[in-house]
């Protein structure tokens, strides 16, 4: 049964995981990763879940004290559009043996050409930029232009259309030199798209993209049937030591970034948080100290399990499980090809996922609110700081018990094999290995 | 056909990173990683009789006294063959895992097998390639651990039969 599964899923998980187009996009998505988590605390620190929380503070610091939190929140979370397509593009063109700065500077450009920079105000034309072209609308628009923009200067650098500086120029001069005439290509293949979008009916690439492929996409993904096959897919991979989550994410992390910066920009000017299967909602209501859901496994290795290796192992990966690290049992335990252990890894996640689903739809516990926390950040307060609610916590406890009793028959399993095994050993001399003795 | 599998303090299951002090030890059972091993030796009528493990921190401000324990160890228990790994990619264990595999092929008669993905350690293979058999396998949550496991213990057998192994390494081995 496990070889037959792995001959099915081997190759599938191998195409995902090569592919460097789905590579690039999870590479550029981490690349501003980091941004994101870091002003997700100014977020967070501006608009703290606790009732009167920007009154005390306006008493101390102003009734102004607000926005210097969202100016910094703001200069990541209104141009995630611009900032997506930065990454991808630096990724792609790394991916396809480019230099990343300068297929990174050429997106940018790009995006900017395909950007309306005129906005009236009542009667008047100005000239300026709107922030809902750069963030989250305008991600899939951005994800268009770094992955076509690469190509195109892809194609003139194949073709070697460069313009060649003679010995002895400084290789900063020379790279520059080289990519003149690809980026020229680029700009005049997007000069025309936006000339060809402003004579159709759609007006700009940004009506064309977000009608016709961020909304479907976004609907197709956000959706129980969508989370529960992530998840079951990132589980079943990892029991084969695949690391699961790096396959799916390739496929449905764009779609789980726009849903996650449409509730964070909702959010933030605190209007009605619009979807339930946010970024957040994989990472802080579906899974427990790692991939697997490994917390309440621990737990029980922790308290009920009587063999010396599963509780000592148990001992030793507590601390970093409860915040998110699980590596020690994933390999140590093991997880990986363990055909037990398997069976409640799979389950438990997916089960978690159906009923976080269906504790949001029916409103018990309020939507996510799209900040990012450190991936770190333990359970119960990471339900409560990315809800705003305590029910947020009381809905992980509730999910990390019910792992507890549905790992507890498959570890005893383990631990009564191990418990025979120790003592089968305990009848020889001793089961310690003892090198001092060489 | 009697094994002995030389592990680093993740995959025999003693703790992360942090215990990279944990000094060199052993039990005369399947530990961690070597588990899995076992399942699939004990379906070709072989046991795993010690799981030796040090971590990969202690063994750098250890070397000299490690692979001289470790190389009397194996030969003491009488060992069949060893296995040093699966290392994954984890640079620090793949370099002890092939430091000691070295040293007991040069101090012992026992037939020793390195399992390491060449991601993080392509000098460190490049290196030992020509003193020690090492089979490939995928980096830590890459695809085909179950094939590279099979292709080691395939490997162990053929040099405890002292079958000719040639064309099987130039097809898995680096």
């Amino acid at each position: 049964m496990q070889k037959k599964l792995e001959q099915i899923l081997m190759p599938v998980a191998i195409k995902l995981g090569n592919n460097v187009v789905l590579r690039s996009l999870r590479d550029g998505f981490l690349i501003i990763t980091p941004l994101i988590i870091v002003t997700s605390i100014f977020l967070l620190i501006g608009n703290f879940p606790i009732p009167g929380w920007t009154e005390f503070w306006s008493g101390i610091l102003g009734p102004h004290w607000t926005e210097w939190f969202s100016a910094v929140s703001n200069s990541v979370f209104s141009f995630t559009g611009l900032l997506a397509c930065f990454g991808i593009s630096y990724a792609y063109g790394k991916n396809r043996g480019l230099q990343g700065i300068h297929t990174s500077a050429i997106a940018i450009i790009s995006f900017l050409i395909l950007t309306p920079t005129v906005v009236t105000v009542g009667k008047k034309s100005i000239g300026a930029i709107q922030t809902m072209y750069l963030g989250p609308n305008g991600i899939f628009l951005g994800i268009f232009i770094a992955l076509v923009s690469v190509e195109i200067y892809r194609f003139a650098i194949k073709r070697n259309w460069r313009i060649k500086m003679p010995d002895g120029v400084p290789p900063a001069v020379s790279e520059s030199f080289d990519a003149l005439l690809p980026s020229g290509l680029v700009v005049l293949v997007f000069f025309l798209i936006r000339i060809g979008f402003s004579l159709s009916s759609f007006e700009t690439a940004y009506n064309f993209i977000y009608t016709l492929l961020q909304q479907p996409l976004k609907g197709a993904g956000n959706s129980l049937p969508s989370v529960l096959l992530y998840n079951f897919i990132a589980m079943l991979l990892w029991c084969f030591g695949i690391n699961g989550p790096t396959i799916t994410n390739s496929v449905w992390s764009p779609i789980f970034f726009v849903l996650t910066q449409d509730n964070l920009t909702a959010f933030q000017k605190h209007m009605q948080l619009p979807h339930i299967f946010t970024q957040q909602f994989i990472d802080i209501f579906t899974t427990y100290g790692g991939g697997g859901s490994t917390l309440s496994l621990l737990i029980v290795m922790l308290t009920v399990c009587k063999s010396k290796r599963v509780k000592e192992l148990g001992k030793l990966a507590i601390v970093p499980g409860i915040f998110g690290i699980n590596e020690p049992i994933i390999f140590g335990l093991p997880v990986v090809l363990n055909p037990i252990i398997a069976i409640p890894f799979i389950i438990v996640p997916v089960l978690n996922t159906l009923i976080s689903g269906i504790v949001f739809q029916l409103g018990w516990v309020p939507y996510t609110n799209g900040v990012m926390l450190p991936w770190t950040t333990p359970p119960i307060i990471s339900g409560w700081l990315s809800t705003g609610s305590w029910t947020g916590s009381v809905l992980q406890l509730f999910e990390l018990v019910l792992g507890i009793l549905i790992y507890y028959p498959f570890i005893m399993m383990i631990d009564r094999q191990y418990l025979a095994e120790e003592a089968e050993a305990a009848g020889l001399d001793d089961v310690d290995i003892n090198f001092d003795e060489i | 056909m009697k094994v002995i599998v030389l592990l680093d303090q993740i995959q025999a299951g003693l703790g992360g990173k942090e215990k990279g002090d944990t000094p060199l030890g052993g039990k005369k059972l399947a530990m961690g990683a070597a588990d899995t091993l076992d399942k699939v030796l004990k379906k070709m009528d072989s046991e795993i009789i010690g799981t030796f493990y040090c971590g990969t921190d202690y063994y750098q401000a250890n070397k000299a006294e490690v692979n001289r324990k470790v190389a009397k160890m194996s030969q003491k228990m009488g060992a069949d063959v060893v296995i040093a790994g699966p290392t994954y990619d984890y640079p620090d264990f793949s370099t002890m895992a092939c430091e000691l595999a070295a040293t007991i092929q040069k101090e012992t008669t026992i037939p020793v097998v390195g399992l390491t993905a060449i991601e993080k350690n392509a000098d460190l293979i490049q290196q030992y390639q020509d003193q020690i058999t090492i089979v490939k396998m995928p980096k830590k949550g890459g695809t085909g651990l179950s094939d590279s496991i099979d292709h080691a213990l395939r490997l162990c057998k053929m040099k405890v039969e002292g079958a000719d192994f040639t064309d099987f390494i130039n097809q898995y081995c680096y």
